[in-house]
């Protein structure tokens, strides 16, 4: 079953289209990686599916339904339902990480009594690994631990579907694998939907149960990651081509 | 923006929802305690500036008893709302939009909308709250401060005792001048609030943008105080 379906969606910042007419599906319980060169549109795309930026054109349906950016109502039930990661992990800094894993619980259930919240913490924080660093601040997390605490709060509300956004840059390539681990764990226990924005063909090949690749302005491939290597698109060739000399190098 | 920021005040103080706890008290130290010591500082000082101005002036009519009239009515009603709300601006303002165009960059923003939550509310209410309850204080002490500094100008100047001074002071002022400076001063605050959060939740997605939006929020702030300040003049005189 897909969680998220567009149909002709363009996407882009004021008049400027970044991404015109794009239709695919995003199955439930997958991994979906959007690959592109940098630039290409894949994180613009990724704001309009998580509700941030509206769309130019076109629509699509989360968990069946229409996502309608006119509607408060209609918004707010995609939030309830998604958690995304940002590209800097995007942690409040005023706060610890114990406490920027709390607030979305704190907030949406006000009234929880405080020893739950502090289970629910604690279980996110141990899913990611980070149990023993919740009293620390953003700042004097690594970049990879950010990210594992921002995953993290991500969680904690247990979403349908989590966004990823480049969850590798600026990571090395052992800290970068060992969230890729992360990430397929999180689909393989608790069967999530993962929607993975990366250039980082090795991450794609490691996790990638499903691949959207735009580029142009359009999607070039949309399909299973196994049919990509097949795939007699140009583009797709040249990008994975590229990859292998650098590899042979 | 005011608009909305009125509506979630009043959606937050009767659901008490929607802003972090604890929140308010952090902004409540910052702008009062990490303030107070500058406002009271150039008050004073302004008040022995305006003292002496004037003290040369009064002498040449032999009014020298009437620089007590003089500087509580224009500091209770003038200069300690108009100098607070500008040094709120350069303090407070700045400082508002350089956090919250940051938050924006960093897309901590996003994430607080991506978590369900209104940024508008989530951030802007505990700011508008503190605001509204560290003036008064701030008023209090700038008023005090500025008094202050008339006081000693007269002594020094025309030997004239602080009791005289204050008893002077009185028969021409009354609580509405300071009723009235107070009320002006949480209006600019609120304007500062507003505005400077307003800069830095719509800068663009550019470091170089913090910059820049921090500086023109208080020009935007200074530009709104006077303005305001303009229309309370027509409307109380």
């Amino acid at each position: 079953m897909d969680i998220i379906g567009a149909r002709s969606l363009t996407v882009g910042y004021g008049r400027t289209e970044v991404l015109r007419d794009l239709s695919f599906a995003i199955p439930e319980g997958r991994i979906t990686v959007v690959l592109g060169v940098s630039g290409s549109g894949k994180s613009t795309l990724l704001k309009t599916l998580a509700g941030l930026l509206p769309p130019l054109g076109g629509a699509f349906d989360f968990a069946g339904a229409p996502v309608d950016y006119g509607s408060e109502a209609s918004l707010r039930r995609l939030y309830d339902r998604i958690g995304v990661l940002y590209q800097g992990g995007a942690l409040l800094n005023g706060l610890s990480l114990f406490e920027n894993v709390a607030l979305p619980v704190r907030m949406h259930y006000p009234d929880l009594p405080e020893d739950i919240v502090r289970d629910m913490v604690q279980a996110g924080l141990a899913q990611v690994e980070m149990a023993e660093a919740a009293a620390k601040y953003p700042a004097e997390l690594s970049g990879g631990m950010r990210k594992r605490g921002a995953l993290a709060r991500a969680l904690v509300l247990d979403p349908a579907v989590v966004f990823c956004d480049e969850p590798s840059s600026g990571l090395d390539p052992i800290t970068s694998s060992l969230l890729d681990d992360l990430l397929l764990r999180l689909k393989t226990t608790f069967g999530m939907t993962l929607v993975v924005v990366t250039h980082e063909l090795r991450s794609i090949e490691r996790i990638a149960d499903e691949v959207l690749v735009i580029d142009g302005g359009g999607l070039r491939f949309s399909g299973g990651a196994d049919r990509l290597a097949a795939s007699d698109d140009a583009f797709v060739r040249t990008f994975f081509l590229k990859r292998d000399s650098h590899d042979d190098a | 923006m005011f608009g909305d920021e009125v509506y979630h005040l009043g959606v937050y103080l009767r659901k008490r929802r929607g802003v972090y706890p604890g929140e308010t008290w952090n902004q409540m130290f910052f702008m009062g305690y990490r303030s107070y010591p500058i406002v009271c500082l150039l008050l004073f000082l302004v008040g022995v500036t305006i003292s002496i101005t004037s003290a040369e002036q009064l002498r040449m009519f032999g009014a020298e008893v009437y620089i007590a009239d003089l500087v509580g009515y224009a500091m209770l009603r003038e200069l300690v709302p108009l100098m607070t709300g500008v040094i709120l601006a350069g303090k407070v303002g700045a400082a508002i939009t350089a956090e919250l165009a940051s938050m924006t960059v960093l897309e901590e923003v996003d994430a607080l909308r991506t978590m369900g939550l209104v940024p508008e509310k989530f951030l802007m209410v505990p700011r508008l709250l503190a605001i509204t309850l560290v003036v008064p204080l701030l008023v209090a002490m700038a008023d005090v401060a500025g008094i202050l500094g008339g006081i000693v100008v007269a002594r020094v100047t025309f030997g004239m005792l602080p009791s005289a001074f204050l008893g002077q002071m009185v028969n021409s002022v009354d609580w509405t001048d300071f009723a009235w400076g107070l009320v002006k001063t949480v209006v600019f605050g609120w304007a500062i609030v507003v505005g400077s959060g307003f800069k830095g939740l719509t800068v663009g997605r550019s470091a170089e943008e913090v910059g820049r939006a921090t500086t023109e929020s208080v020009v935007l702030s200074i530009t709104m105080i006077i303005i305001i300040d303009c229309i309370f003049a027509f409307v109380l005189y």
